[in-house]
């Protein structure tokens, strides 16, 4: 399999199985993230800003901590400044180990790809001192890691040892997440994202809601993309465990403008709900979905 | 098309049998796990279940292998009017062309003909056709060809045969030929003057449904005069020793006006002897006597010849006259019977001691030496037999009774048993032994030789009867003494009338042998090989018989004369005498003649018995002087028969015997075919199609039965054939693709 998509020339990306050969995942996210930072490192966008954005009159109750003195120096008048953002921010991954996860058509699973993903996610975050934690659902909570400077590790180890084993569902435990976080967040949904796209915006959208910047990383095999079979066979829903005779040669066509629809679809409610969305294919290097990705943030960055 | 077990159709269901395997042959047991089927199951249902069905052609020659097996068993056949589509309407035309003499009247011959050929003239090229011409038969030509010169020439070969016309014959074979044939329409030309004699032969004929008859007749209908020979008795005599016949001819008139001055010839041997005029009324008939001629020893070729008219077949008559129709019979008598032989017919008694009796059928009066019944006799009830004296006739009933009769001609010599001599017994072919014993010494020898060399012997058993001991085996039994009956006497109690003497009385109205009544007889006591002809009703045989050597015996338990009963005096006696001394004689009438059509049987036929039948030199000759083919039986069976097809004399003559002795066989047409009286053709026609003639209207309505029109189509056969073309490239062809499956680079 090709790992050098024409349109990135220079750029060394690592296919996804090879990924997935290297044992630790600190490891892993590292030879990913260090690579991929390297490569760009005279790029201009370098993450999320914290430099000075303004300043502004002094209102009783602001921090006198915030005061430029050397302003008030200058000017003899209080002025409190602004930047643009907080640098500690707290980074989360909700990860949907439901079932339907555990499925790779390549060699690598989606909930592998996904675990790649979230490691490097939280590498990237810790680079920039971050605090990263990571909440695993299916049809509920599996298991959750609060943000922490310190939970780097403990994140890591959760995505390590979790398995995919339960039929899933988006809504009661994204519901239930929004209560864990109090303080603005970026939260990483990585998902498959089988509901109907707008079951799939009312899970997330208390999210979005309570402050925190969500983005939705959706990942599919390439095998549910392209629907690659051949001969008629029955067909083993993997959560319902339903069977269905199908034939694909008769409904590939159908199958795969319906996918395509469903994933306009949840791309569309995102944008319009101001919710980042990436599609990730596991087929696609993993480095070069990040860069896709977060060139695509940096460019909304700026808009914005 | 339609099918004649369409039951087996059902059988297309299984057609379902291959499309499914089509599709199971393509589902994978093993189960593909999937994430989520969400997007699937939006795809609406009938396409997600539907497989794919790979090698359309593959599928294709199945199901026509399976359809065509099936179409075979289900036995498909085009109906008529696809038949009628397909062949564009040709027809099966049978010509029925009547050659019986009758066509001979007139010009319906020519006219018969001409309309034979006109229609064999509008045959179209697809029309198949057949000439079959009948008389009381039927021949056919070439059947159901297209060959219109060969039509023709059938026709303009034919010739008027002497056969009557029936119908029936030719029907049955042109019902034959149209139930075997495959053209859709079907049509009968019948030609004829339409008799009313051959139509009743025609019941159990009928046509194919749809056969259009179109019956042609050439009879006019003005009135048809016509002269016909009916036929000739020949009356014998004597004359100067020679036997002498003489001729009567009857003549019938069917017209309806007199004529007169018709000559009517007497030929022999094809050379007139006497001509005749003659008149006879209308609508009557007539008879001509010609004069007596000597007969003489050989058959003689006898024609009765009238003047020809329109229908000239049946202007003579033929027959022959065969000399020697005279069985002699030598009565033995007591001593007091004359010895003087009496001539046949004699119409004056030769001697004057025997009663004025005209005929023994009329009432005869007892002779006056008879003593009349005593009636003082007491032991007696009302008659008593008589004892005949030395001085009475005890032959004169018997002598009397074989005066009468012309075929046979009896000739007896009477004589009393101490006069008979050997020259007697070897002239004689029957000889009765009338109330005497049987003669001993060499007269005696001499007729047990006669017996069992063949010759018939009648005794009747009277008062004087003796017989030696060392013959009782000539008997049918040991003799008793006379007994005696009571009251009115006895009658015959059981007669065997499956027996040639009694066979004529058998039938009503016949002649009643109860009415005799008998007095006296001798019982017989019987020996087991013997047979009973006739009881008293006592139980006593009245009449035995016994077979001894190659000859017969007959005992008559009671005397002949009227002494012990008076059977005599019955009308009855006649006949029964008669046929006695015919029996004995094992005599058999000659056949004058014969009728066209009929086949003789040369082993039955009298006049030919001295002809070697196995030899194979036999030479028949017809009226026309063209050999005949005989058709010759085995050794065994020893039979020989001639197709006696025309008219006049057939020559039978053995070319190896010494003497070359010919017979001679007169052969008649069947004069039942002068009567021309036509019957209505509508009528014909009406009994053997059921409808109209001429009627064209159901003409394309032929309905041939299904099992009829699938036994000649066979489609079957074809589709069968067909469907295993398929199923063999079936096989190759899923051959080569299971090979390429298994292996995709071969």
């Amino acid at each position: 399999m090709t790992t050098s998509p024409p349109s990135s020339p220079g750029a060394r990306f690592i296919d996804p199985k090879v990924l997935a050969r290297v044992g630790s995942l600190e490891l892993a996210a590292r030879f990913v993230v260090e690579g991929f930072i390297n490569g760009l490192h005279k790029a201009p966008y370098l993450g999320i800003s914290i430099d000075f954005a303004e300043h502004r009159g002094y209102m009783p109750g602001d921090d006198i901590r915030r005061v430029d003195w050397r302003l008030f120096a200058r000017t003899d008048r209080f002025y409190v400044k602004q930047f643009e953002a907080d640098t500690n921010t707290n980074f989360s991954v909700l990860f949907d180990v439901s079932k339907s996860m555990n499925f790779g058509s390549r060699g690598i699973t989606k909930l592998d790809y996904g675990r790649f993903l979230a490691a490097c996610l939280s590498y990237l975050s810790t680079k920039q001192r971050d605090r990263v934690g990571i909440i695993t659902f299916d049809s509920d909570i599996v298991e959750r890691v609060p943000p922490s400077a310190k939970h780097f590790e403990v994140s890591l180890h959760t995505l390590d040892r979790m398995t995919a084993s339960r039929p899933g569902a988006l809504g009661p435990p994204l519901y239930k997440a929004t209560e864990f976080f109090k303080r603005r967040s970026i939260l990483a949904v990585i998902s498959d994202f089988y509901e109907e796209p707008e079951a799939v915006l009312d899970a997330v959208k208390p999210l979005r809601f309570a402050g925190n910047d969500v983005i939705l990383f959706h990942i599919l095999d390439p095998a549910e993309v392209d629907f690659p079979y051949d001969d008629s066979s029955s067909f083993q829903d993997l959560e319902t465990g339903r069977k269905v005779p199908v034939v694909p040669d008769k409904l590939r066509d159908q199958y795969r403008e319906i996918v395509q629809e469903h994933i306009d679809a949840v791309s569309q409610l995102c944008s319009q709900n101001r919710i980042d969305y990436a599609f990730m294919n596991t087929r696609v290097p993993l480095d070069h979905a990040l860069f896709k990705y977060l060139a695509m943030r940096h460019k909304l960055t700026k808009v914005r | 098309m339609a099918f004649l077990t369409p039951l087996f159709l059902a059988a297309i269901a299984a057609l379902g049998v291959p499309v499914l395997l089509h599709m199971i042959q393509r589902q994978r047991t093993e189960v593909i796990e999937f994430p989520s089927l969400m997007f699937v199951k939006r795809i609406p249902f009938h396409s997600l279940r539907r497989q794919r069905i790979r090698h359309w052609l593959l599928l294709l020659l199945r199901c026509a292998a399976l359809l065509l097996l099936i179409a075979a068993f289900a036995r498909p056949f085009f109906q008529s009017t696809t038949l009628a589509a397909v062949a564009g309407g040709a027809r099966e035309v049978v010509v029925l062309l009547d050659r019986s003499y009758s066509m001979a009247y007139g010009d319906r011959w020519d006219r018969a003909r001409a309309a034979a050929r006109g229609v064999v003239r509008d045959l179209s090229p697809a029309d198949q056709a057949t000439v079959i011409l009948f008389d009381s038969g039927a021949v056919a030509g070439r059947r159901s060809t297209t060959d219109q010169a060969s039509l023709l020439a059938a026709i303009d070969g034919s010739a008027i045969g002497a056969g009557t016309t029936r119908f029936g014959p030719p029907l049955q074979l042109a019902q034959g030929i149209l139930e075997d044939s495959d053209q859709p329409l079907l049509e009968v030309v019948l030609i004829s003057d339409f008799q009313q004699v051959g139509v009743d032969s025609a019941a159990n004929v009928r046509f194919p449904a749809g056969t259009v008859v179109t019956p042609v007749q050439v009879a006019s209908e003005e009135a048809t005069p016509n002269i016909s020979v009916v036929g000739a008795s020949v009356q014998r005599d004597m004359f100067a020793s020679r036997e002498r016949a003489t001729v009567t001819a009857r003549l019938a008139n069917r017209g309806n006006e007199t004529v007169e001055g018709l000559r009517v010839a007497l030929e022999l041997n094809a050379y007139e002897l006497e001509s005749l005029p003659v008149t006879i009324e209308a609508n009557s008939a007539a008879t001509v006597t010609f004069a007596p001629f000597t007969v003489e020893d050989t058959a003689m070729p006898v024609s009765v010849r009238a003047s020809v008219d329109a229908l000239p077949h049946d202007d003579v008559f033929h027959f022959t006259v065969l000399p020697g129709d005279v069985v002699s019979v030598l009565v033995i008598g007591g001593p007091g019977t004359p010895s003087t032989p009496v001539a046949p017919l004699d119409p004056e008694p030769s001697d004057t001691s025997e009663p004025s009796a005209q005929s023994p059928e009329t009432d005869i009066p007892l002779p006056d030496t008879m003593p009349p019944a005593t009636p003082a006799a007491e032991t007696v009830a009302v008659t008593r037999p008589m004892t005949p004296s030395d001085t009475t006739d005890t032959s004169l009933y018997l002598r009397r009774a074989l005066g009468v009769g012309t075929s046979p001609l009896f000739s007896p010599i009477v004589r009393p048993v101490g006069e008979v001599t050997l020259d007697d017994i070897a002239v004689a072919t029957v000889i009765v032994l009338n109330d005497v014993g049987l003669p001993s010494g060499a007269i005696g020898e001499a007729i047990t030789r006669f017996v069992e060399d063949g010759g018939g012997l009648w005794v009747a058993l009277g008062e004087d009867v003796r017989w030696p001991g060392d013959k009782v085996d000539l008997l049918p039994g040991t003799m008793d003494i006379p007994a005696d009956r009571d009251g009115r006497g006895g009658v015959l109690g059981f007669v065997d009338y499956s027996h040639p003497i009694f066979e004529v009385f058998g039938s009503p109205r016949s002649g009643d042998l109860t009415t005799p009544r008998f007095f006296r007889h001798r019982p017989l006591a019987l020996h087991p090989e013997s047979a009973v002809l006739a009881r008293f009703d006592n139980g006593d045989p009245a009449m035995a018989e016994r077979t001894v050597g190659a000859g017969r015996v007959l005992v008559w338990t009671t005397t002949i004369d009227s002494f012990w009963n008076d059977f005599a005096l019955k009308s009855i006696y006649l006949p029964f005498v008669h046929k006695v001394i015919e029996y004995l004689a094992e005599y058999r009438s000659p056949t004058p003649y014969l009728t066209a059509g009929q086949v003789l049987d040369l082993a039955q036929y009298p006049a030919a018995a001295g002809l070697d039948l196995t030899g194979g030199n036999l030479v028949v000759r017809d009226p026309s002087d063209d050999r005949v083919d005989v058709r010759l039986g085995t050794e065994e069976t020893e039979a020989a028969f001639v197709d006696l097809a025309e008219q006049g004399f057939y020559e039978l003559r053995d070319t190896e015997a010494a003497q070359g002795e010919l017979v001679m066989v007169a052969v008649n047409v069947d004069l039942a075919e002068s009567n021309l009286s036509s019957a209505d053709p509508q009528e014909l026609v009406g009994l053997v199609t059921g409808r109209a003639a001429g009627d064209r209207s159901v003409a394309t309505e032929r309905e041939i039965r299904p099992e009829e029109l699938e036994r000649r189509q066979t489609l079957w056969w074809y589709l069968l054939i067909g469907a295993l073309g398929f199923l063999a490239t079936e096989t190759v062809m899923s051959n080569r693709l299971s090979r390429t499956e298994i292996d995709p680079d071969a």
